[in-house]
């Protein structure tokens, strides 16, 4: 087997293998959380099982993200492509790999404490989820960054030198690690809104925009990340 | 793909090192911002009236959390550009 398809076949192994981590931890602790409130209101069932299921289902975006970029990396046409297209790939996996860790496992915060509020008082269910909602969606940015240079690194076709080589492998290391702090960060931003919107949810619109900001500024380094990777992959 | 050496090579580490550099000095200051802006929003759910006076306590704490991501980052742009 040639080179370019061995590392296709890597990549797509380090895609999905390490993608996979964080939303399992995550939807696993919005279960847990389910299951403590259901010991706490046995009669709201139906809103708590309503609830965790959209939160998992936001929680899994990650991981998909990352079976997407499998499928990509495993099925991609390479034919007679040049020993650097293969460290694009194997830099594609390592990307995609590492920077859903953050997310998969930030989303999973919010939902936990969204949880615990319905497990508080199930009237405020509505308000709970959509905050829910809001906070998981931005979590996922650092996800998207990372998916973003993932396909980037897929479809590169890049000189065959050594220099460009390494560079692409650091673009991959920058994006991929650099995803996964933000990421964990903006889901601690978004667990302690819903906490405080589930004591207070009149409160909401005023803990919707702190926490807002509170997030975007969390992701300035995800952006640092990103513009290294560019760098590394289009000015280098 | 034959002349590993020389000053190719030192290029070509220093562009690894860069990604790896800010690869991980992001994971830090990211984990760092997020705990002050969930106890921001944790205090304003608390006390709502003092909203401003947090946001602002929150926005300086995240800029000195961030402070050691833009190390990474300078340190990542000098790797790349001036080694």
């Amino acid at each position: 087997m040639e080179f370019v398809a061995v590392a296709s076949v890597l990549g797509a192994g380090i895609a999905i293998g390490l993608g996979a981590i964080g939303s399992a931890v995550g939807e696993g602790y919005i279960a847990m959380k389910a299951v403590e409130a259901l010991g706490r209101q046995p009669n709201a069932g139906g809103k708590i099982l309503r609830t965790m299921i959209i939160g998992q289902a936001i929680t899994e975006t990650a991981a998909i993200f990352a079976l997407v970029m499998a499928l990509v990396l495993l099925f991609g046409n390479n034919e007679g492509a040049e020993v650097a297209k293969g460290y694009a790939l194997i830099a594609a996996g390592i990307t995609i790999g590492c920077g859903t860790v953050g997310s998969g496992f930030g989303a999973g915060l919010p939902g936990g404490s969204t949880m615990e509020g319905i497990g508080r008082n199930p009237e405020n269910s509505d308000t709970l989820t959509v905050q829910m909602v809001i906070g998981q969606a931005v979590t996922q940015t650092s996800t998207i960054f990372a998916l973003t240079v993932s396909l980037i690194l897929a479809t590169l076709t890049p000189e065959n030198t050594v220099v460009k080589i390494f560079a692409i492998l650091g673009a991959g290391f920058a994006m991929g690690l650099g995803a996964v702090g933000p990421g964990i960060g903006d889901g601690f931003v978004a667990k302690n809104a819903n906490t405080a919107v589930g004591r207070r949810p009149e409160q909401m619109g005023l803990l919707t925009r702190t926490m807002i900001i509170g997030q975007a500024v969390t992701e300035t380094t995800d952006i640092y990340s990103l513009v290294v990777a560019l760098i590394l992959i289009f000015v280098v | 793909m034959e002349n590993i050496a020389g000053p190719d090579f030192i290029k070509a580490l220093a562009f690894l090192a860069a990604g790896i550099a800010m690869g991980f000095g992001a994971i830090g200051p990211g984990i760092g911002e997020g705990f002050v802006g969930g106890k921001a929003c944790e205090a304003i759910g608390k006390r709502p009236d003092e909203a401003n006076l947090i946001t602002k306590t929150m926005i300086i704490g995240q800029a000195i959390s961030e402070t050691t991501g833009i190390y990474a980052l300078v340190v990542a742009l000098i790797l790349i550009f001036v080694v």
